[in-house]
């Protein structure tokens, strides 16, 4: 699919999404990581790493950033160029805290236009976003494993746990952040 | 944790967003610091003696008219740069217009004048103190456009600081206008133009270290 046609779809879905369309949101998040997954990869090994799993943490760490960031898109541009912008930020981050200078990095708007899906579909992570967690207050952290593990709608999660919906959403949005900040603090002091 | 899961809880945990909030925040960040910074101006050097005649006079309006075009400009770039995919460096050369006028203000007023009035008309008595002052209040507006920097998503962090830097020095130019006594067409293209040049160049060293995400 050319990144016109990609823009074509995925620009109502997300500004959907930015209204509060939660399926929308889902398309638009399963649209671009495919994506961008590809992206990541192709860059990655460019720098010299293949392990797919890395790809798949700097995708996690992506998504997270595109999750947060949703107010900095500005509606009258394009929301691929968006997503490519904030891939980009954090690939060349990742690269620089793992010991690579980024200058290295090839110019690499191509790599977006031609970076398909790739064969095989998502692989396991590494343990970043698990250790991440970790970080968490207990009560967030029981109100995630509820909604990612056990498929509960948050709305459930939120009755299980004894708080309203939009405390539940507002808890888990800030165990996001949370989870971003350790991300993005990590590798810049030694721990 | 798997994509897919993390996918499943941002999309279930997802609200409405607005995304015109940081365009709003910039214009009043930018409006209350300045407000602040001329408070601040008025009450640790108070107003040049003579601000109720002359601060209709060309002079005065063109130190507050720099200060205010090259803020606004600025903050326009400052704003694009905190959302990721815009490419705000293409309109920087924007930004020379209002030192271009300024400088050739300056050059006309310095052949129009006998040469050995240039040193007055550079100098004055007052280019140590401009120095001084501007780059200290625009720490004031420096610092709340740094805050809210961070609520965005800067991708090209010095740009980010530059923008800011330039953005504080503006918003510091309009506010030491009320103080500032030299009045000549030189000394404004001169010192106000190192003075901003020195934020400018603090934003862009001292912010990317702060604005990491």
């Amino acid at each position: 699919m050319s990144l016109d046609d990609l823009e074509q779809q995925l620009r109502p879905a997300f500004l959907a999404a930015l209204a509060g369309d939660a399926a929308a949101y889902r398309r638009f998040l399963d649209a671009i990581s495919a994506r961008l997954r590809g992206y990541l990869r192709q860059m990655l090994a460019r720098a010299g790493r293949s392990e797919a799993s890395e790809a798949e943490d700097v995708l996690q760490e992506t998504l997270l950033a595109l999750h947060l960031s949703r107010h900095t898109y500005d509606p009258a541009s394009p929301v691929t160029a968006w997503a490519h912008a904030i891939a980009r930020y954090k690939l060349v981050d990742h690269l620089r805290r793992s010991g690579r200078h980024a200058g290295n990095l090839p110019l690499d708007d191509d790599a977006f236009q031609l970076a398909g899906p790739p064969e095989d579909a998502a692989v396991e992570a590494r343990l970043d976003l698990a250790r991440a967690m970790q970080v968490l207050p207990e009560r967030t952290r029981r109100l995630i494993d509820r909604v990612k593990l056990q498929g509960a709608s948050v709305s459930e999660a939120a009755g299980a746990a004894g708080m309203s919906e939009t405390a539940a959403k507002v808890a888990i949005h800030r165990g996001l952040q949370a989870m971003a900040k350790f991300l993005s603090r990590r590798g810049v002091k030694p721990s | 944790m798997r994509t897919d899961d993390l996918i499943s809880l941002m999309s279930a945990s997802s609200r409405p967003v607005d995304t015109g909030w940081l365009r709003r925040a910039t214009w009043l960040c930018a409006l209350a610091a300045l407000a602040a910074t001329a408070g601040l101006v008025l009450l640790t050097l108070g107003a040049r003696a003579d601000f109720a005649q002359v601060w209709m006079t060309p002079p005065v309006v063109a130190k507050a008219a720099l200060g205010a075009s090259v803020a606004v400009i600025a903050l326009s770039l400052f704003h694009s740069s905190l959302r990721p995919g815009l490419r705000p460096a293409r309109r920087l050369p924007l930004l020379a217009l209002p030192f271009l006028v300024a400088a050739g203000w300056a050059l006309y007023t310095l052949a129009q004048a006998p040469a050995e009035q240039w040193d007055a008309l550079i100098f004055g008595r007052h280019w140590r103190a401009c120095l001084i002052a501007v780059p200290l209040y625009a720490l004031c507006p420096l610092i709340v456009l740094m805050a809210l920097a961070r609520r965005g998503a800067p991708v090209d962090r010095p740009l980010t600081g530059a923008c800011a830097g330039l953005a504080s020095a503006g918003l510091a130019t309009i506010a030491y206008s009320l103080h500032c006594p030299a009045d000549t067409a030189p000394f404004l293209a001169i010192w106000y133009t190192i003075a901003i040049a020195l934020v400018t160049g603090l934003g862009a060293l001292v912010l990317p270290r702060l604005l990491r995400w």
